[in-house]
């Protein structure tokens, strides 16, 4: 390949040579284990001609490339099926679906409008965001808070028991999650009945349309806060005691250290979850909710998938899921690449960094 | 160059506490207790759910219906619900097809995910920024079901195996915490490597790996449980009912007991109830973690991937 | 939390959905997806078009029913069954020995593919029938991928609650045209689908051509108001013959405290109280009233029933899980005792006593007359004349039609013949052994002999019970009772297919419906929807509607 013959590689050659690299063992300075700026030396330049960079880099990219054939083949061909968004698409009309997207009429953004004009869409939309806003303020933090909880433990069999406890309900259905809620918080549940023997009024939260959201977070912090811990733990688990012992050292005490040693270990998986989830931000819990959503009505229920599933996938209406989705993937894009920018702005390395 | 090398404790039993350090103060009791109570209320909100779960499935119909539901005290223990789950020998064929999906899917998965990983996480390689890129709008971006199944078809993997694995065989949110668990190694240690002529290969295998154990047990525990309670995929690209997973076939088993209204033919009368079913099913869900959990937890002891830093 | 998206199915998630539902539901009380189509395929045949294609009726005399079909019930078998007298209704395999692969919804754990049953049913047939037995709760997924694909198995069967979107529109490009082998006298090459009613044949017919093998159903109303017989006759409770009789005894039973509410979720009976057209397919909630067509939304008595079964939640006598919807299961709570009434599918009738039989030796279940609100005669609609469908490949060679043809003149076959017993309980002694003239299915014809067989073509709609027959006569009975009351509607019996553009107009008021009597949502709530669904195409419905009976002409009468 010739140099120089891709704009890209062009305009990138052009860029005045680096100035990071000076400043070598700032990480090491900082006495971080995850260095939040990876050390410069090793940093590419991104100086030389794109043949040289590419023969130094070569490896790297063969390394990446089976996972890229695989989403090639696996995700964006069947992504660009989404061009059934402009389209009133109906797969049988031709022998193969396939031929039968060409052969479907053109509506142009006739779906996107249908979408916007149904104020049952926006609602959902607001659901969703309520929701969003709920799970990461009151179940986000929850998996960081028992990591650090269980990192605090010392005695091996404490930690080795309370974590294998703690994962258990991730491994519950939905189905029986909800069940379980059910039997001890509905009307009939364990907790009303009870109430009623001892001659109180019953009640039931699961069918209250004004506590669904905090109904929702609340199981979903019982299903999957214990399984979110292991990332933490793993990220704690390469803190060299060194590090401690030094802020020990120093005069640092227990809740110092942690504020200095710990959580700065956390920082770097803390902020790619985070920006992860804020471009997830639209996806707030598919199937249980689904579940649920008769239960207290649309009106208090509805999020963006329920919404999409209920309108285009159960009626088949292909093409309007598909510009459901597309409506989605943009929104969801955007949100992760705001927050990844403000990851920046905050010193953190977020998803990926130009 | 330095080699790594890991700093296990030594401690004299499994299950000791290791010594304190003696820069560390002694805990205070109020944080003991106050650490105890909350650990030990997590504990019990799991436990008593997981208890009722597990009583139900032991319990006879009889025992159910008077419950009207859920049972919380157990009056009579029949395995009855796991004798009906390990009859007829499916159940059996069906672990031995999940259970080598998940062990040849979970291998390619993680083959693909650490290279792919630490192929991306030299910032300003060549093609780095476009092939992250790639990745990440798969996460925002999803197709039909129809278009993906006619792909699967198109290639000849409807009614293999393979289609079990290779159309969700990589997750980006997998390899992305990968790749930030590998930018977050000691340059240095690489780079005294790279002085010393060593190449990504070399690099890969001898330092980034080994100094990822943590994450690479998390990431392998996501892809194997993905594998193992996986059923949709099955229930579209396989006809053959002697092919299936287990998970598809705990959800007809299940269903089993509870035939639609109109084809109630298939009702089998007797001690057994449909919710004691649904529970066993749940408690036999529960045994890949019982394994895999202390496999996991291993690799996650204080300060055992002390070498990095050493470097 | 993301860690929990480590699943490799990120898509599973958007597909579960219904399984979940449909596991702790059971499935949808009444199917409620209309047809649709699009182009030129919507419409519907009927008069001197349909006559063309409709198979000649050929009743069959092999068994005589003790209590013969009446009013639109099933015919009755209520004597003892004499298993050595059991008659032949196919003296000659037809097939030729094609291989045919049927693609068709399963609930429960289906057998291996090479089973005792299988090879039995396969030699009776004379050709090579090998069963995808797909999860039913998924089907809808499996079915819109596979109509997709030009590689579809020789045979699909396809339920009426599974075609909704644009199903309809497959049925007509993919499958064949069964007129050239079924049409007129050429049935009676096949003398057991030539027994199948005529009614359900006129409703197998899609896009003009005879399309599906029909597995027939009463057209009286499937669901019936249950309640515990051994409790009313105990405590002495009487059964209401109005709505506010039903109500005022639902305040006496409920008994929060001691875990006992009067009754589930009654809105399906409400809607026959108060004689609402029927919500279960779409062109049967029009009808002609003084020269205009209406739709059962926009009725009073669609409104009133909304309004009384509200009372009833409101009066908390309702239980607390069917208010919450997707919970448990209304028959579980019947069984237990938590509800002493609920509304369910006829078949319930018999299956809650035989699965209580060896539990609760006391247990009675009955299911009351539907009464009018007022007191007076209940009025009633009749539903469809066929539920379920089987439909071939249209790329299916001569040889495989026929052998299809052939396979389901053997599951056709009526009540009291060899080839019945061996489709519905397998071979005897296998499958089944005779315990006191009565067949009780072993261990393995539970495992085996399940709906696969029984999926491809039925008989007349049957009810016989050897081992409860006094349930199979109430049951007939009740049938007849009912019928009795029962009108049809405009577009009865016809299978007709909506334009594309109308198809999901109407699916958001089964939701509403639940808001209302829920009390989340107003009555007003209700009829300004309805004045949306007006403007939004309701009307020009309504004229596509009125076109298409000038043009074909009504059912009734």
């Amino acid at each position: 390949m010739a140099h120089g013959t891709t704009p890209g590689a062009a305009a990138r050659t052009a860029s005045p040579a680096p100035t990071d690299t000076a400043d070598p063992s700032a990480g090491r300075a900082k006495g971080r284990t995850t260095a939040t700026k990876p050390a410069a030396v090793s940093k590419p330049s991104k100086g030389g001609t794109f043949r040289t960079r590419f023969k130094r880099d070569r490896t790297l990219i063969l390394m990446t490339l089976p996972a890229i054939v695989l989403v090639l083949v696996f995700n964006y061909i069947p992504i660009l099926g989404n061009v059934v968004a402009f389209q009133e698409y109906d797969p049988y009309i031709s022998d193969n679906g396939f031929i039968a997207m060409l052969e479907s009429p053109w509506v142009g953004f006739e779906q996107f409008q249908r979408i916007f004009d149904d104020p049952a869409f926006w609602d959902a939309v607001q659901n969703t965001f309520v929701l969003f806003a709920l799970q990461l303020v009151l179940f986000f933090p929850i998996p960081i808070l028992l990591a650090l909880l269980i990192n605090s433990v010392i005695r091996p069999r404490v930690r080795a028991v309370s974590q294998a406890v703690l994962y258990l309900p991730h491994f519950f259905s939905w189905v029986l999650v909800i069940t379980v809620f059910q039997q001890i918080f509905g009307g009939a549940g364990i907790i009303a009945q009870t109430l009623r023997q001892h001659g109180y009024e019953g009640f039931d939260l699961m069918t209250d349309p004004g506590i669904f959201k905090f109904l929702v977070t609340a199981e979903g912090v019982w299903k999957d806060a214990g399984w979110g811990i292991i990332v933490f733990l793993a990220a704690l688990a390469s803190v060299s005691p060194d590090l401690y012992e030094a802020a020990a050292m120093d005069g640092a005490g227990r809740w110092r250290r942690m504020w200095h040693v710990t959580v700065p270990a956390l920082r770097p998986v803390i902020a790619l979850l985070l920006v992860l989830r804020v471009g997830d931000a639209l996806t707030v819990g598919f199937e249980q909710i689904l579940l649920q959503r008769d239960a207290v009505g649309p009106g208090a229920a509805e999020v963006l998938d329920t919404y999409v599933w209920w309108n285009g996938v159960r009626n088949q209406d292909f093409s309007y899921a598909a510009a459901a989705g597309l409506i989605k993937g943009v929104v969801g894009l955007g949100l992760v690449l705001a927050a990844n920018k403000v990851a920046h702005l905050m010193g953190e390395q977020g998803v990926y960094k130009k | 160059m330095s080699a790594v090398t890991e700093e296990r404790p030594k401690a004299p039993g499994r299950w000791a506490a290791p010594p304190r350090p003696v820069w560390e103060e002694q805990p205070t009791k109020a944080g003991l207790a106050s650490k105890g109570i909350v650990l030990a209320g997590a504990c019990l909100g799991v436990l008593f759910p997981l208890w009722i779960v597990v009583v139900t499935s032991l319990s006879s119909k009889q025992t159910i219906s008077e419950a009207g539901g859920l049972v919380v005290v157990p009056k009579d223990i029949t395995f009855i619900a796991y004798q009906e789950l390990l009859s007829g020998g499916q159940v059996t064929r069906a672990s031995i097809v999940s259970l080598c999906v998940t062990l040849v899917g979970t291998l390619f998965s993680m083959t693909v995910s650490v290279l792919a990983a630490y192929g991306l996480s030299r910032i300003g390689s060549v093609g780095h920024r476009w092939m992250l890129m790639a990745l990440l709008a798969t996460m925002f971006f999803g197709a039909g079901l129809i278009p993906t199944y006619l792909l699967v078809q198109s290639l000849g993997l409807t009614d293999t195996y393979l289609a079990l694995i290779l159309p969700s065989a990589i997750s980006v949110f997998n390899i992305l915490v990968l790749r930030a668990f590998f930018m977050g190694i000691s340059q240095e240690l690489i780079d005294s490597a790279r002085i010393d002529g060593a190449g990504d290969w070399w690099i890969l295998w001898k330092i980034v790996i080994p100094l990822s154990r943590a994450v690479i047990a998390v990431i392998t525990l996501f892809y194997a449980v993905g594998y193992w309670s996986a059923w949709f995929n099955a229930s579209i690209y396989l006809s053959d009912q002697d092919m299936m997973p287990l998970q598809n076939v705990m959800i007809q088993l299940v269903q089993k007991q509870e035939p639609p209204v109109g084809l109630g033919q298939a009702i089998k009368t007797g001690q057994l109830s449909g919710l004691a079913v649904q529970m066993a099913v749940m408690v036999m869900a529960l045994l890949p973690v019982a394994v895999l959990s202390p496999f996991v937890q291993r690799h996650f002891k204080k300060g055992m991937l002390t070498g990095a830093v050493k470097g | 939390m993301t860690p929990n998206t480590s699943a490799p199915s990120r898509r599973s998630f958007l597909a579960s959905t219904a399984v979940a539902a449909a596991v702790t539901g059971g499935m949808p009380l009444l199917a409620a997806c209309g047809g649709s189509g699009s182009g030129s395929k919507e419409g519907t045949t009927s008069g001197k078009d349909a006559q063309k294609v409709l198979p000649a009726f050929v009743a069959q005399n092999v068994v005589t029913p003790d209590i013969a079909s009446k009013n639109g019930s099933a015919a009755g078998f209520t004597s003892k069954m004499s298993l050595a007298e059991l008659k032949t209704s196919v003296p000659q395999k037809l097939g030729k020995g094609s291989t045919i692969k049927i693609m068709s919804p399963f609930w429960g754990s289906p057998p291996k593919s090479s089973n005792p049953y299988y090879s039995a049913m396969n030699k009776v047939i004379g050709a090579e029938l090998v069963w995808q037995n797909q999860d039913g709760n998924t089907y809808d997924e499996k079915l819109g991928a596979v109509l997709a694909s030009s590689d579809m198995p020789d045979v699909v069967v396809i339920p009426s609650w599974n075609m909704g979107g644009k199903i309809p529109s497959a049925i007509i490009s993919k499958f064949a045209d069964l007129g050239p082998y079924l049409s007129g006298d050429k049935v009676k090459e096949y003398p057991n689908l030539a027994a199948i009613p005529s009614d359900a044949w006129q409703y197998a017919i899609f896009g003009g051509k005879l399309r599906g093998l029909p597995q027939p159903a009463p057209t009286v109303t499937g669901i019936v108001p249950f309640y515990r017989k051994d409790v009313f006759d105990k405590e002495g409770y009487e059964l209401p013959t109005s709505a506010e009789e039903f109500l005022a005894l639902a305040k006496d039973i409920t008994n929060a405290k001691a875990k006992v509410w009067a009754c589930d979720d009654m809105k399906w009976t409400a809607f026959n109280i108060f004689g609402v057209l029927s919500g279960g397919e779409k062109p049967l909630g029009w009808n002609l009233v003084d020269g205009k067509l209406i739709y059962r939304v926009e009725t009073d008595e669609y409104l009133e029933a909304l309004e009384w079964t509200r009372k009833l939640y409101a009066a908390g006598v309702v239980h607390p899980d069917a208010k919450a919807v997707n919970q448990g299961n209304a028959g579980q709570r019947f069984t237990d005792g938590q509800v002493l009434m609920y509304n369910q599918n006829i078949s319930d009738w018999w299956g809650k006593m035989a699965e209580q039989a060896t539990q609760n030796k006391d247990f009675r279940i009955s299911g009351m007359d539907i009464f009018g609100h007022d007191g007076g005669d209940p009025e009633l609609w009749a539903g469809s004349p066929a539920g379920i469908f089987a439909f071939i490949n249209k790329k299916a060679s001569k040889a495989v039609i026929h052998d299809v043809l052939a396979a389901a003149n053997v599951t056709a076959a009526p009540y009291g013949t060899k080839e019945y017993m061996l489709t519905n309980y397998g071979v005897e002694g296998t499958h089944y052994t005779v315990k006191d003239g009565t067949p009780v299915k072993t261990d393995k014809g539970n495992t085996e002999v399940l709906n696969a067989y029984v999926m491809l073509a039925s008989p007349a709609p049957t009810i016989a019970h050897p081992d409860f027959p006094d349930i199979a006569k109430e049951q007939v009975q009740w049938q007849q009772r009912m019928g009795a009351f029962t009108k049809k509607s405009s577009f009865f019996g016809l299978q007709i297919t909506e334009p594309a553009r109308y198809t999901n107009l109407s699916n958001d008021f089964e939701q509403l419906e639940d808001d209302v009597v829920r009390g989340r949502k107003k009555i007003s709530d209700m009829q300004q929807a309805v004045s949306d669904w007006k403007s939004q195409g309701g009307g020009k419905l309504r004229d596509w509607y009125k076109k298409l009976l000038d043009d074909n002409g009504s059912a009734q009468g």
